[in-house]
């Protein structure tokens, strides 16, 4: 897929703080980009830039064929936004924000009211569109933000913790409508700190910390690059103590541990691949197995192989 | 964006029926009362100049209110998605100086209605020209109200330069008492009211009602332009200034 963003050593600065800083980046067509890090990362900054919000500092962007510094307002219409923390005045009702949202989105009556009915309805947020915003829950509030950019359906659109705040079946619905979004042609820049998430939705991955973009790629990449990620555990039914030398002549078998005599937690990268060679070497060995698990490393890992810190950790510092 | 400001704007029933009842209060208590001891050679009915004058100072407050409405808007944060729109920004601070003055308008017309009520007849064509002047007046205060509130970045100092200016600009204009007055009491007084884009409208408003006989006024086409140029100036520098301030999150 060509690229519909291309970052260029974008920078922000507020005083002696950089909050983004050379940020390099590519964003390709028709996927979900996951822009991954704590509250601090310069995730949101990044995203405010790039969608000339705020100007850089230093370095630029290319929307599609616009230079956001030279044609804002071309680069603005392509884009969408659901941001982080919903932007309503506390007098508006759902349906006021979301209504008046498509109208300058130019959508035509007929389309706008279609549209608004059937997101509003698909986020459960029919029934409370006539109350005021400051007597719906954080969680309702979130919904309107994101039924904004599910109305527009915009070319690029970015979406700063979409389901922050919303329940279980809620964030099953948005992520559904999500990917359904995308597969109409769109790009969505998904922002979060919800690992979880950002490994559900994304295509690819970009892990940001301190202002910087340490790695880039996707979340079966990220995790396979991490060395020794796979966990294997194998429960023999007996001692064998020739399996733990077989098992280390594997080449992606990193470590091998014996946890008791019959219990051996082998490391290694890519388990998918590896574990049916280990099954056949230990059938050949006539070596009996009680069970076998595999665990793949998640994105939490992914992030501390890259920042010594665990998500919670560089949330807590700050970073 | 004109939609969205003037919809905004009547969702504050509290404050558009208090001001509905300072409206009236005013005419009923303090016009009545006050015009009894006024009786000039330059005024000979102030009550019928007070209330003109009072319509003219209720469409000044209203205007200057879109000003309150941007502070509130960068303290939910409503800023950053106005910028994120896919509108320009001459666009997005145009439709909100027209938004911000057309709202006032809006407001005052039922008021103006009573004031008319309280005036009498008027010529169709002298009111549709003051009603065309004011209209222009409410963007220009409007346009006003937005260049100062992106300048000051503080509501609180907002509040209090607007007090200030309050006290300053329509005192010394002829919303409530005839240039010639002013200008007797000070001859400086006379000067700033002369060049005063408030005592253009209040004066082109009794010209239109029809009650120019007790105002100073030789020729209507004077304060019009004065109205034109006012208007001008602050949709043209509020739309620059708003684009500087705001771009870069110079808001915040």
């Amino acid at each position: 897929m060509p690229s519909i963003i291309r970052i260029v050593n974008l920078t922000k600065k507020f005083g002696n703080l950089v909050a983004v800083d050379h940020l390099n980046l590519e964003i390709e067509e028709g996927e979900i980009f996951g822009l991954l890090g704590p509250n601090g990362a310069g995730k949101t900054t990044a995203i405010l830039m790039l969608s000339t919000v705020i100007r850089p500092t230093e370095g630029t962007a290319f929307v599609g064929e616009y230079n956001i510094q030279k044609n804002p307002d071309k680069a603005r219409g392509l884009f969408g936004i659901a941001f982080q923390e919903p932007k309503m005045l506390w007098v508006s009702t759902p349906w006021d924000i979301v209504n008046w949202h498509a109208k300058v989105c130019g959508l035509s009556t007929e389309e706008r009211k279609r549209r608004v009915r059937e997101v509003m309805q698909a986020l459960d947020m029919w029934d409370y569109r006539r109350k005021n915003v400051h007597a719906l829950s954080g969680g309702m509030r979130k919904r309107v933000e994101i039924a904004k950019v599910l109305i527009q359906r915009p070319k690029i659109a970015i979406v700063d913790e979409p389901t922050a705040q919303i329940d279980v079946v809620g964030k099953h619905k948005i992520w559904k409508m999500l990917r359904e979004f995308r597969n109409e042609g769109s790009t969505i820049i998904l922002a979060t700190n919800e690992l979880y998430e950002a490994d559900m939705l994304s295509d690819r991955v970009g892990i940001m910390h301190k202002g910087k973009l340490l790695v880039c790629d996707t979340p079966k990449q990220l995790k396979d690059s991490i060395i020794g990620g796979d966990i294997v555990e194998i429960q023999l039914e007996n001692d064998s103590p020739l399996v733990v030398e077989e098992l280390k002549k594997f080449k992606e078998v990193v470590n091998v541990l014996q946890v008791k005599s019959s219990n051996l937690r082998v490391y290694l990268n890519r388990a998918e691949e590896v574990v049916p060679k280990i099954m056949n070497m230990l059938m050949k060995k006539d070596v009996s197995i009680s069970s076998i698990r595999i665990t793949e490393p998640s994105l939490d890992d992914v992030f501390v192989h890259y920042t010594g810190l665990t998500i919670e950790e560089a949330q807590k510092t700050g970073a | 964006m004109v939609e969205r400001d003037i919809r905004l704007f009547f969702q504050y029933k509290f404050l558009i029926i208090i001001r509905a009842i300072w409206f009236i209060s005013q005419i009923v208590l303090f016009g009545l009362i006050a015009s009894r001891m006024i009786s000039t050679d330059a005024v000979q009915d102030y009550f019928r100049y007070y209330v003109a004058g009072l319509s003219v100072m209720t469409l000044y407050s209203a205007a200057i209110f879109i000003g309150f409405d941007i502070y509130e808007e960068a303290e939910h944060g409503v800023f950053e998605y106005l910028l994120s729109l896919p509108v320009s920004r001459r666009q997005l601070v145009l439709g909100r100086s027209i938004g911000g003055g057309l709202r006032a308008f809006i407001y005052v017309g039922p008021l103006i209605g009573i004031s008319l009520y309280v005036l009498g007849s008027v010529n169709p064509l002298s009111f549709l020209v003051s009603l065309f002047a004011l209209f222009l007046f409410s963007f220009g205060v409007s346009g006003m109200s937005i260049t100062i509130a992106v300048i000051i970045k503080s509501s609180d100092r907002f509040d209090i330069l607007m007090g200030v200016l309050d006290a300053l600009i329509v005192r010394l204009s002829t919303v409530m008492y005839p240039l010639a007055v002013v200008q007797t009491a000070n001859p400086l007084y006379g000067g700033v009211a002369s060049f005063n884009p408030i005592t253009y409208a209040a004066d082109l408003f009794r010209w239109g009602t029809g009650i120019e006989a007790i105002i100073t006024l030789d020729n209507p086409l004077m304060p019009l332009l004065g109205i034109i140029a006012f208007f001008a100036f602050f949709t043209f520098v509020g739309v620059t200034i708003y684009d500087r301030r705001i771009e870069g999150g110079g808001w915040q």
